[in-house]
């Protein structure tokens, strides 16, 4: 069955191994040889034993997370929290890379480009900061404007209903600029012909838009959010640390997995209950991206990731 | 079929290469372990086999607390006396004050090479000495490397620094009194004729007409979003005024002082606790505090300096130093320091307060000791560690006193506290309030049999973490007068930590109060 035999393909195809390798490399340094700290997950650390000489001590530290009662709750709001992203987040990517795809004006487009690019090199710290400094009750901008106008002052770090909202057009306003080069870039490798072809036909700009590009950026978008839906119960501890911070009243919600464990080992430094939440994370992401790897092979085998 | 081909080439060179790696991972790790597992008692044999000072050392020490700027030169002298006196050098480490929470128990976590650890009640000691990060400190240890230390620390700092029976630590010996109080804006009580704040009412009126009446500033202002599980005045309000104490700032037990058999409850369940909502609800409603104030990150003494904080509470030590820093600064501004339970009794901080401890790895270990030693007791050394070096970071008054120069901001602000001890020398500008309210706090000051007392929370963690977690959740904003219904915000509040598990964890403290008071 096989003509050159295992050597003959590896010198066949020697030039696209090495160019693999270093990706291989990082993969297997950062993310394969870490694996094996799972164990912890299922020990009690001490330092005298170290990650392999610790004593067992079976699933008791999964007990915090689940006897604390948030674990529900806090699951829900990370999964819907992720899907809400991924939904707004995608959608709004890629209708920014058509207009920047349609916009005449090198200039104009290039500009836009770098408007919608800056916020993505904002650190979650200061965006925290710009935040605090825009819906603070008695001095923030908002209050402030609402107040001159004679509205009420509306107290938004105590009112949770309005976090959901804040917290997806923050992500949003964030991810906008990275999202859509690649999608741009997708759309820039679209056969030039098509559009010729659909414009001799008379087909107009929407025409143009819901015929070729979108069908086209197909491929792209399902592997975008298949890699998204992997880390679908991972919530973004950057953001939802520095937007909400120790705000007990907004934690309803608000927190999220990684912010929950954070919260609760900061003062008793338990490596295993750390690494058990971690774990669980980790076998939920694995789950769903199989399922929705299954779901897309089910509707279309070419453009499922394996 | 091409493709497919090229899939399983990659997987098995994916294959291989993870195994290769991992094997070496897996070898690495058993090589730290043994090291790790054989070194306290390498630790402790070394000297016996190796002992004196023939062999020229550099210790190496973990601070907390950012370097300060002329640590090199200080450190530099310090070197130079150390090595004529017992041959070794000191190589200092700083953690910052911003992030060494996370990186103190890395540095152990990840067994990296240091001798000397600075440690304290409030920095990881007994949950270090619990998790085996520390050598075991036995008399004749003591006794042969530390003859100065040995001398003059009093035996009671040496009991109350041991865990589970063991030293771990070279405690500071220098005993203060830990209760706090607040520092208010002077002037502004007189300008609106109030009168002394000295009780908690009094302290009220203060900020209530502040608030009312000065626009831009904040009457009193805290930062409850640091993970800080109480209100900041719940220590002065809640414990000193009912004469309480907390077992765990994690866990909302606490004991009555004069209560010999120890019997401990929960704090969010007593009326006192209810009275305390309604004297904070009224705070917030009358504006003391922002709305907000659960995200304030900023630095509460920086915003008072700045004119737009009137009160903040914090332990006397700090506040005096405070008081000093505005009179140099800002002398136009007028501060005093409020006690508002003057008559109750005061708590002595256990030696635990602050000290040092020897890596549990070190190879060093007498030497690290004999440095400990003068640091804490050579008076040259002692100064130059505490002060920096004379005529620069400080001007010597006497052989007991100090005062601050230009210099000394350039020489402050890490943990060299671990060598307090009589040797200290007190800064000449130390506000008399200050002094006056001490003397008058060691006065008061109450000794009960469960001051030493340490929880061992090894089986009760899950439950410790989960109340906790309630504590930031629910008792934060309802102190803060963020929720409306007081007493549904309570009974919230009770029903979770029941739910955290609270009874269990109330049990086993129980117990382990019971035994320890068993042993005494």
């Amino acid at each position: 069955m096989n003509r050159h035999g295992f050597w003959g393909n590896v010198r066949k195809n020697k030039t696209l191994l090495l160019m693999l390798t270093p990706a291989v490399l990082f993969f297997i340094l950062f993310a394969y040889v870490p694996m094996a700290g799972i164990v912890l997950a299922f020990k009690q650390f001490n330092y005298g034993g170290g990650i392999l000489g610790s004593p067992w001590n079976g699933l008791d530290n999964f007990r915090f997370f689940f006897e604390s009662g948030n674990a529900w709750i806090v699951t829900r709001n990370t999964a819907l929290y992720n899907i809400a992203f991924i939904i707004v987040n995608n959608v709004l990517q890629i209708a920014a890379a058509i207009l920047l795809f349609e916009a005449v004006g090198k200039w104009f487009r290039k500009l836009s480009q770098t408007v919608m690019f800056l916020p993505y090199f904002i650190s979650w710290v200061v965006v925290g900061a710009i935040a605090y400094n825009l819906f603070n009750y008695d001095v923030g901008t908002l209050n402030s404007i609402l107040a001159a106008i004679g509205l009420e002052r509306i107290d938004i770090y105590n009112t949770p209903s309005y976090w959901p909202f804040i917290l997806v057009l923050v992500s949003a306003w964030k991810a906008l600029g990275y999202g859509s080069v690649m999608y741009l870039a997708a759309i820039t490798g679209i056969d030039t012909e098509m559009y010729e072809a659909a414009e001799i036909d008379g087909a107009n700009v929407f025409q143009r838009i819901f015929h070729i590009t979108i069908p086209n950026l197909y491929p792209t978008i399902i592997i975008l959010v298949l890699l998204a839906v992997g880390n679908i119960f991972r919530g973004d501890f950057g953001m939802f640390y520095n937007m909400v911070g120790n705000n007990g009243l907004l934690f309803s919600s608000t927190d999220v997995i990684d912010t929950f464990v954070f919260r609760s080992l900061t003062t008793s430094n338990e490596i295993g209950l750390s690494a058990a939440a971690g774990f669980f994370q980790s076998v939920l992401g694995f789950a769903t991206i199989l399922l929705a790897n299954y779901a897309v092979r089910k509707y279309d085998k070419d453009r499922a990731l394996f | 079929m091409q493709n497919k081909k090229i899939f399983m080439l990659l997987f098995a060179l994916v294959f291989v290469l993870a195994t290769v790696l991992s094997a070496c991972g897996g070898n690495n790790n058993a090589g730290n372990n043994t090291k790790a597992s054989n070194a306290p008692t390498e630790g402790t044999t070394e000297p016996t086999t190796n002992g004196g000072t023939s062999e020229e050392l550099v210790i190496k020490m973990l601070l907390l607390g950012g370097k300060p700027i002329d640590s090199d030169t200080v450190f530099g002298e310090l070197n130079k006396k150390l090595k004529t006196k017992i041959n070794a050098t000191v190589q200092p480490e700083f953690l910052d004050w911003s992030d060494w929470i996370q990186k103190y128990p890395l540095k152990f976590a990840a067994n990296e090479d240091f001798d000397i650890a600075y440690t304290a009640n409030w920095a990881f000691y007994n949950d270090q000495a619990l998790k085996g990060g520390f050598l075991e400190l036995t008399d004749e240890l003591l006794q042969k490397n530390m003859p100065l230390t040995w001398k003059t620390m009093p035996s009671v700092a040496w009991e109350q620094s041991k865990v589970n029976g063991k030293q771990y630590m070279v405690p500071n010996n220098k005993p203060e009194v830990i209760d706090k109080a607040v520092i208010i804006r002077e002037d502004l009580r007189k300008k609106y004729n109030l009168d002394p704040v000295n009780s908690p009412e009094s302290f009220a009126k203060y900020v209530i007409t502040i608030a009312a009446n000065e626009k831009s500033i904040n009457a009193y202002n805290a930062k409850p979003g640091d993970g800080w599980k109480w209100h900041e005045l719940d220590q002065i309000l809640l414990e000193q005024n009912n004469e309480w104490n907390l077992v765990d700032a994690n866990f909302p037990f606490a004991y009555k002082l004069d209560d010999v058999t120890g019997k401990v409850f929960n704090v969010y369940d007593t009326p006192e606790f209810k009275e305390l909502l309604k004297y904070y609800k009224d705070l917030a409603d009358n504006n003391v505090w922002s709305k907000n104030i659960v995200n304030n990150k900023n630095d509460i003494w920086q915003d008072m300096k700045a004119g737009k904080t009137a009160s903040y509470a914090h332990n006397l030590g700090t506040l005096s130093s405070n008081l000093a820093e505005m009179r140099r600064e800002k002398p136009e501004v007028e501060l005093a320091i409020a006690d508002l339970t003057p008559d109750k009794k005061k708590i002595a901080a256990i030696s635990t307060q602050n000290g040092f401890a020897i890596h549990a790895t070190s190879k060093k270990a007498e030497r690290a000791l004999m440095v400990i030693d003068l640091l804490q007791n050579d008076k040259e050394i002692h100064d130059l560690f505490m002060y920096g070096i004379a005529g620069t970071h400080y001007e010597a008054v006497g052989d007991d006193k100090f005062n601050a120069t230009t210099g000394t901001a350039n020489f402050m602000g890490f943990s060299n506290w671990g060598a307090n001890s009589p040797l200290n020398r007190k800064d000449a500008s130390y506000p008399a309030e200050g002094d006056a309210i001490e003397a008058a706090w060691q006065q008061k000051v109450y000794n009960f049999d469960l001051e030493t007392f340490v929880f061992d929370d090894t089986k009760v963690k899950n439950e410790v973490a989960n109340v906790g977690n309630v504590m930031i959740r629910y008792a934060i904003p309802l102190e803060y007068g963020l929720i409306k219904d007081l007493d549904k915000g309570q009974a919230d509040l009770i029903k979770q930590l029941k739910a955290a598990g609270i009874d269990k964890l109330q049990t086993e403290l129980q117990s382990q109060i019971e035994a320890f008071l068993a042993s005494k």
